[in-house]
Order: C-alpha cells, then structure tokens, then sequence
C-alpha cells in the first residue's frame, strides 16, 4: 500500500544536475553551432555535421548551385579589387550561370573588368546585355552609354540613356539630363545641348559641378571661331608663313618665311650673277618654289591640325565631366 | 568540475572537427594549384594559389601559397607582381624558414625586375635577421647585386667571406678565397683599363676638331662623315664667295655648315655616352659570369 501511494519522482540531485549542469552545456553546444554555422556562411564554407565543412567548389572549377555561385563570384570581385583583371576574365569566362540573376551578374562583371581594362567597346556590349531586373541595370547602362560616347558612336550612346527608365527628379534623371547634355556636346548639336541643359538643377553634388563645367564646354564651343584651311593656304600664298600665323602656329610661320626667303634670295643671287639659264639658279629657284608650295600646304595642314587639337581638347573635357559624375554616383 | 571539463572537450572536438574540415578542403585547393603548376599552366596555378590564399584562415597556408603564386608568376617573368604579392606575407610572425624564404624571393624578384637597390635592401633586411645564416643561394644573389650596384669592394669582401663560409676544406678555404679574389681582381682590371670615352671630352674634341669627338668615341667613319661634311659646305661657302655669290653663300653654304658643326657636336657625346655604357654592360657581365662561375665551383667543392 506505501508502494500504491508514492508518486515518482526524479530524484533531486539529477534535476539539479539538469539544471546547472546539462542545460547549461546543451545551450553553449547550440551557441557554439550557430556561430559557427554564420562564420562558415561568412567565410563561403558549409556545416556538415557529418563530415565538418564542405565545400562544394573544388579546385577552383564553380559548381553550379546558387552557393557556389556567390562564393566564385566573391573570389573574382577580389581579384577585381586587386586589379587583377586577366584573372578576373579567365575565371569570369569558366562561370556557366543558370539563371538570368547569375547571367546579369556575369555580364555586369564582365562589362566591369573591360571597362577597367580600357576595352570600351567589349564593356558596353557586355553591360547593354544586364537585363533590367538586375539591380546593376541603370549603372550598366550609364557606363554602356559612356563607353560608347567615348569611342565616338553617340547616337547609339544617347539611344541608351534615352531608353533608359530613370524616374523623374531623382539623381538618376539629374544624371541622365547631363550625360545626354555631354553627348549632344560631343556630337556640336549645341541646339540639342540646351535643351538638355534646361533640366540641369544643380541640386545633387554629385552633378553640380559638372553641370557648370558643362555650360563652360558650351559656351567655350559657341564662341570658338574655327580656323579656315583656304584662308591659311590663301595667305600664305600671299606671304609665306602668315596662314600658319593666322592658323594660330606663329613660330612656325616665321620659321617658314625665313627658309622660302633664305632659298628665294639664294635663288635671285644667282639670277643677278649668272642669269636665267644657269643651272644653280633653276636648281635654287626650284628648291625655293617646292618650299613656296610646301609652306602653303604646310598651312591648311596646321589649320586643319588646329581645328582637330581644340575639338580633341574639347572632347577629352567633356568626357572628363561625363565621367566623374558616374565614379560619383555608382 | 568536471562538467566545466566536458564543455572544454565538446568545444574542442566541435573546433577540431571543423577546421580540420576547412584545411582538408584549402589543401584539396593547393594539390589542385600544385599540380597546374606542375603541368607547366603557369596562369592557371598562379589563380589556384591566389584562391588558396583567399579562402585559407590559416597563416601558415596562406603565405605558402602566397610563395607557390610567387614561383608561378616568376615562371610567366612577372616579377614586380610576384614582388608586390609578396609583400603581403612581410609581416607574417611564423616559421622562421618561411620568412626567410619571403624576404630572399622578394630580393629576386626586386632584382630581376630590375631594381638592385631594392634588393639590396632586402637582402639587408635579410642579413639583419638570420646573419650569415643563409644558403649559397643568398651569397649568389647578394653578390650580383653588388655588381649591379658597382660597389666593386663590398663585392670583393663579399666574395671573400663567401667561400670562407662554404669551402668544404676549412684549411683550403683561405687559399681558395685569395686566388678567387685575384681571379676577380684581374677581371675588373682588365675590363677597367679599357678606355671609356668621355661624353664632355669628345664634345670638346669635336668643338675644336671637326669630327674628332667621334673618333675619340671610338666611331672613326662617323667623325669621317661628319668632318667631310663641314668641309665640303665650308669649301661650297668659300666657292660662291669668290664667284660673287655672296647670299647665296650664305644660305647654301655656311647654313648647312652650323648644321653639321653644332649636329656633330651633338653626336659625338651621344655616342661617347652610348659606348662608355656598352663598356661598363660589358664590365658588368664579365664579373656576374664569375659569380656564377665560382658558385659552380663551391657547389662541386
């Protein structure tokens, strides 16, 4: 009957055991797991209870799956950050994305690295193919747009910010405003560049100044009065050496007055001392007619050299300010 | 007590467990490096070690992949990379053979990337360290680069005090070092009695001398060429002259007459300048042969 009325019971010093000892010890066990599941998620590493960590890239060939993915593509924006761009593409060239996620990224990437390297044209073909899911849509397509500016093709590089979806008032359109307003100054459509700079607020740091550096650009180009290769040629036909002084190269007009003039006296000495017939005089005279013509042609040429020296100036300026926003911004 | 001790051991079997998984896993990654590296992809291992470099947390592996990445790129001759790469492990605190290793590949690379001063600075870095501890390897490169530098007496102590530390007969080894030293010494006398011209001298020459300068610089058919030259545009000047061409002396003649006297003053010190430095290249190669000849020599010892 004493057996019928006890109640079982766990004996006092085992629950005390449990509840200072075992809990305790069962608490820092899930502790211990959890950090160091997060450490080996931070560090691209797998828990495996079984077989401690895993990895499932081996030796350097990506696996396909979304983990492994990441984990490569972390390995090659390292590299990227230590300008190792050779590496970067060879690696970046044995990725097999399988999804479009993977495919933007494996493209921003690529566009990225030529870019780096200077290959402009490649760059823009890889950043125009980042679809516009992908969170790097607007920065690809601004760098596809400058990449092509720089290398000349504007149109396509306006048609790219054109169709690009950047909302209204935000940075984004500041952006657009100015790098279209560059693209228009690039092209001299001055007409065009107005209308662009209509929209220039100068409300974001990050455009500010290059919208003041572009009205610079503008008026500089408004007001540039480009040298004529026929007016050149024309006085130097006239007097030898002034197109290139007109042409804005007055050493070397001097310079090519004082040669015709050296060979035309040395020419009319011998006219004076042997007559027309003599051949040192046709010899001198000849010599003095070829510099005469060579010093008119020398004198389109540097005015049309001029003209190219000042638009190249102009170019490299307002790609210059296109550009700085861009670093700016992304 | 002892469920403080359980803890300690359910905590180091848990840290044993799975960093022994992480290092099987950057060794898998470095046998994969290696055997690129074996197999001649340079390129290929060169990323492979970077990777490994990458991913490992320990110190030990990282800087022993940062050495194989230096190997390979010193196979694709990219020395300045494998010399920046390096630098990363300069500060590593570990193995001793391991640091020593880093500082001597870096004094390479730095000297085949053609900055001897760097590389004397490391190498000094390197002496301050392990002293006179070092292979021959260490004596090799120390003594190249003291030739590059023309510090010819710091090379003669260093050559003597290399094979008094690697002579295999101890009571041979100062015989040794003073006919290696003779051997070196005439080398230089040899190689130094040679004239090297004097770019201003042979400026001066050719300032007085028509084309004197560039017979001075060792170049006789150009001091010709440029001697005949001013002759013949003098001879042209004095030839109008006289026939009343007065102007046209002037122009015709005395023009091309400065051209080719102030030109040929001109190029006599450049040739004086290119032929003293084809002599001291010359001087140089001489004596890094005998290093290299004299290396042989210990090693066969």
């Amino acid at each position: 009957m004493r057996n019928q009325g006890k109640q079982w019971r766990i004996p006092a010093f085992i629950l005390e055991a449990l509840m200072t000892k075992l809990l305790p010890a069962v608490l820092m066990l899930l502790f211990m797991l959890t950090v160091h599941a997060g450490y080996a998620a931070e560090h691209g590493k797998s828990i495996n209870l079984q077989g401690g960590v895993v990895s499932p890239v081996v030796s350097g060939q990506p696996a396909g799956d979304d983990f492994s993915w990441s984990r490569e593509v972390r390995f090659i924006r390292y590299l990227i950050g230590r300008d190792d761009y050779r590496e970067s593409l060879f690696l970046l060239e044995k990725l097999e994305p399988e999804n479009s996620r993977q495919l933007d990224s494996l493209h921003y990437l690529k566009g990225w690295v030529h870019y780096q390297q200077k290959e402009l044209d490649r760059s823009a073909e890889y950043f125009l193919k980042v679809s516009n899911d992908s969170p790097v849509y607007r920065k690809s397509r601004f760098f596809a747009a400058y990449n092509l500016a720089h290398k000349g093709d504007t149109p396509k590089a306006r048609g790219v910010l054109e169709r690009t979806d950047t909302g209204q008032g935000d940075l984004y359109h500041a952006l657009q405003r100015l790098q279209l307003g560059g693209i228009a100054l690039l092209k001299r459509d001055l007409e065009q560049y107005r209308l662009q700079a209509a929209d220039f607020s100068g409300n974001y740091h990050v455009t500010a100044t290059q919208e003041q550096q572009m009205v610079h650009h503008y008026i500089r180009l408004k007001e540039r009065r480009a040298s004529s290769p026929f007016v050149a040629g024309m006085l130097s036909a006239a007097v030898p050496g002034l197109g290139k002084i007109y042409a804005g190269k007055p050493a070397e007009g001097v310079a090519g007055f004082l040669y015709v003039a050296a060979l035309g006296l040395t020419a009319f000495d011998f006219y004076r001392g042997s007559g027309p017939d003599s051949v040192l005089f046709v010899l001198s005279a000849s010599a003095a007619g070829a510099f005469y013509v060579g010093n008119i042609v020398g004198s389109v040429t540097a005015s049309r050299r001029v003209n190219q020296e000042f638009n190249h100036e102009m170019d490299q300026r307002i790609l210059f300010d296109m550009h700085i926003p861009l670093r700016n911004a992304f | 007590m002892k469920w403080i001790n359980g803890f300690y051991l359910i905590c180091i079997f848990l840290c044993g467990t799975l960093s022994e998984g992480a290092h099987a896993q950057t060794e898998q990654l470095m046998r994969r490096a290696d055997s690129l590296f074996a197999s001649g992809n340079y390129f290929e291992s060169s990323v492979a070690y970077e990777r490994v470099y990458f991913e490992s947390e320990e110190p030990l592996m990282r800087i022993t992949a940062n050495l194989k990445k230096a190997q390979a790129l010193k196979q694709l001759r990219e020395y300045d990379r494998a010399l920046a790469d390096l630098r990363r492990s300069v500060t590593f605190s570990g193995k001793d053979s391991l640091r020593q290793e880093v500082l001597y590949e870096m004094a390479f690379c730095a000297y085949m990337d053609g900055d001897p001063g760097e590389a004397f600075a490391l190498l000094q870095q390197f002496r301050h360290r392990y002293g006179q501890d070092s292979g021959q390897r260490v004596y090799l490169l120390e003594g190249l680069v003291l030739n590059d530098l023309r510090q010819w007496d710091a090379l003669a102590d260093h050559i003597e005090s290399w094979v008094l530390n690697f002579s295999g007969d101890p009571e041979m080894a100062e015989e040794i070092a003073e006919e290696q030293l003779a051997c070196y010494a005439e080398i230089l006398m040899l190689k130094e009695e040679q004239r090297k011209p004097d770019p201003e001298k042979a400026r001066l020459w050719s300032t007085f001398i028509p084309g004197s300068g560039q017979l001075y610089a060792g170049e006789a058919g150009w001091g010709m060429l440029n001697a005949f030259s001013q002759l013949a545009s003098l001879g042209a000047f004095a030839a109008m002259a006289i026939n009343g061409y007065y102007v046209a002396g002037v122009f015709a003649g005395l023009g091309p007459f400065q051209s080719f006297y102030f030109g040929g003053i001109r190029q006599a010190g450049l040739l004086a300048e290119n032929n003293k430095k084809s002599r001291r290249d010359e001087t140089l190669a001489a004596v890094r042969e005998f290093l290299f000849s004299l290396e042989e020599k210990i090693d066969a010892e």
